[in-house]
């Protein structure tokens, strides 16, 4: 179905339910006519304009190859490096992303049709952020190995100029298909959330996708909340949330973590600029009782310096 | 027989007057639900400020896509019966809430996947009352076509679910159709749906004239990483079923 018919199918069908529901209501009484009129959909609570006018933008400034040859270079580069496919022709521009809350040089390759089929992202010192192509895997090509999308995975950072060390972990990706195969960054010996090297390998052993993901670490605390401190700290915060509540918990995991402030649990830090990573314990909290109907776990990251609640997580 | 034509007459008269009302009375509305109540102070001991962030981002991003009014509610008037009341005249719809893949009433193996409405300011969340089946839901679209849906939960995007079939997508990554349903397959951290969801509205909004799809959108966002997980039995994974070449504009 081209665009075309399958808007006016969407509009249509639409269209004509409703009018059929309004002829019924009408049949039954002229005055319920008004009620379905009102009630659905036009007089929706007018809730999204404040919300519209708070979100950041995403802007862009058109980058040619003239001025900006080394960002072109560079995305050359990966993608030879990567085995992506060479488009037509490429588009550079650079993006100040207030969504994402980051700036980055991107390069598209466009193929003759005018269809993106890859980019590179590139932050301001050139480091890679992020590659991908946006074509499908080949379906015939016999499925590779975990092991050997490791190795596909490690071959293509090395060409493009992205260092690794330690051991990949390898999964399967169920979804997507082929394998994700991720080396996540530590610092002291202790894992940094979320940061990682990811490359994607779809199962016909060629590389989808790679990112790199680095935030920026604050200092070591000097001194250091021992483990059974912060065990503590975590049980003092928990039982003053649920104080007078039918709500029991029990606490999982505690574990040091670098993690990002967040406003996770503090409504005046929402839209605040993102603080550098702390050194944290992060407290896995399993509610039970009642709010474990709808509150399956909450993540508390607690000041390894200081034991104070600096952000957290919730699985709802 | 002239009794007959006048009143076939007027029938066509009503139908062709209403049809104009009711197209420019719904127009191409986006509904965005989000339930903040279960997760307030009253009901937690803290505020979870991620209802109210993705609730931000999804009404301003679905405006750029071009639906309007954008409707639905954060907080207590996110209720089931104004779901259910809303949901045949939407293009579009988007709830963040508690969703899972429960059995059906008709019991195991049979699925009928559900999110949470708010319970609203006077108690918490409870299943048997607060739930809106996908079944019901269903029931309610008649039968009719949606554009984009967004199910920000847990669960309803794994094969289980039964929500996409409620608003007649099939789960298939090839359909000719302009039709995308996004979801999270497994239990899923609210951070990782933030920023999931920032870098997919990011992406896809963020070039003139919606030259871009949900499908590479989806792709962009899933390949920056950087995804924290419950643990390893939940990987963070979305997915996603509808047309690869569709720019997510309503219509």
């Amino acid at each position: 179905m081209n665009k075309m018919s399958a808007a006016i199918s969407t509009s249509a069908i639409k269209s004509f339910l409703a009018t059929v529901t309004v002829v019924s209501c009408l049949a039954m009484s002229a005055g319920q006519l008004t009620a379905a009129s009102s009630t659905n959909g036009g007089s929706g609570p007018a809730v999204g304009e404040a919300a519209r006018a708070a979100q950041p933008l995403v802007t862009e400034t058109i980058l040619n190859a003239d001025d900006s040859s080394e960002v072109f270079a560079r995305a050359s580069a990966a993608r030879a490096a990567l085995g992506f496919p060479p488009g037509s022709k490429s588009a550079g521009r650079h993006v100040h992303d207030g969504l994402q809350n980051s700036d980055y040089d991107e390069v598209t390759e466009v193929d003759a049709a005018g269809q993106t089929i890859a980019m590179a992202q590139f932050d301001a010192a050139g480091r890679l952020l992020a590659a991908l192509r946006f074509d499908s895997p080949s379906g015939s090509a016999p499925a590779v190995t975990g092991d050997a999308a490791a190795k596909t995975a490690q071959r293509g950072l090395a060409a493009s100029g992205v260092a690794v060390s330690g051991q990949a972990r390898v999964d399967l990706n169920p979804t997507a298909g082929g394998w994700d195969v991720h080396w996540e960054r530590s610092q002291d010996g202790f894992a940094v959330r979320g940061d990682e090297t990811r490359v994607h390998v779809w199962q016909d052993g060629r590389i989808q996708s790679v990112a790199r993901v680095e935030h920026p670490l604050a200092a070591a605390p000097t001194r250091r909340l021992g483990q059974a401190d912060a065990q503590q700290a975590v049980i003092r915060q928990v039982d003053k949330w649920f104080a007078g509540k039918d709500h029991g918990y029990a606490v999982g995991g505690l574990d040091l973590e670098w993690v990002g402030p967040n406003a996770g649990f503090d409504s005046s830090k929402v839209g605040t600029a993102p603080a550098p990573y702390r050194l944290a314990w992060v407290a896995n909290v399993k509610p039970s009782g009642s709010a474990s109907t709808y509150v399956r776990l909450i993540t508390l990251y607690v000041d390894a310096g200081d034991g104070t609640v600096i952000g957290g997580d919730i699985v709802e | 027989m002239k009794r007959a034509e006048t009143l076939l007459v007027s029938v066509l008269l009503a139908v062709s007057a209403l049809g104009a009302t009711a197209q420019g009375a719904f127009a191409l509305t986006g509904d965005v639900w989000s339930n903040s109540d279960s997760f307030s102070s009253r009901c937690l001991g803290f505020t979870d400020t991620y209802p109210q962030q993705l609730y931000t981002l999804a009404t301003s991003q679905m405006a750029l896509l071009g639906y309007k009014p954008i409707a639905g509610a954060l907080g207590s008037s996110f209720t089931r019966s104004a779901f259910l009341k809303n949901v045949f005249y939407d293009y579009a719809v988007y709830a963040h809430t508690h969703g899972d893949n429960y059995w059906a009433a008709s019991g195991w193996p049979n699925v009928d996947s559900a999110i949470l409405q708010d319970p609203g300011p006077a108690r918490c969340s409870n299943f048997s009352l607060d739930a809106i089946r996908s079944s019901a839901i269903k029931a309610a679209t008649l039968g009719t076509p949606y554009n984009l849906v967004i199910m920000s939960t847990c669960s309803l995007g794994s094969s289980s679910s039964t929500m996409p079939d409620a608003f007649q997508i099939q789960k298939t990554k090839a359909s000719t159709q302009r039709k995308f349903y996004l979801g999270y397959a497994t239990e899923t951290y609210d951070s990782s749906a933030l920023r999931f969801e920032r870098a997919f509205w990011s992406y896809l909004n963020g070039a003139p004239n919606h030259v871009r799809t949900l499908s590479q959108a989806f792709t962009y966002a899933v390949s920056i990483g950087g995804y924290a997980a419950p643990d390893s039995a939940n990987p963070f994974q979305p997915n996603w079923w509808g047309s690869p070449t569709y720019n997510g504009t309503p219509g």
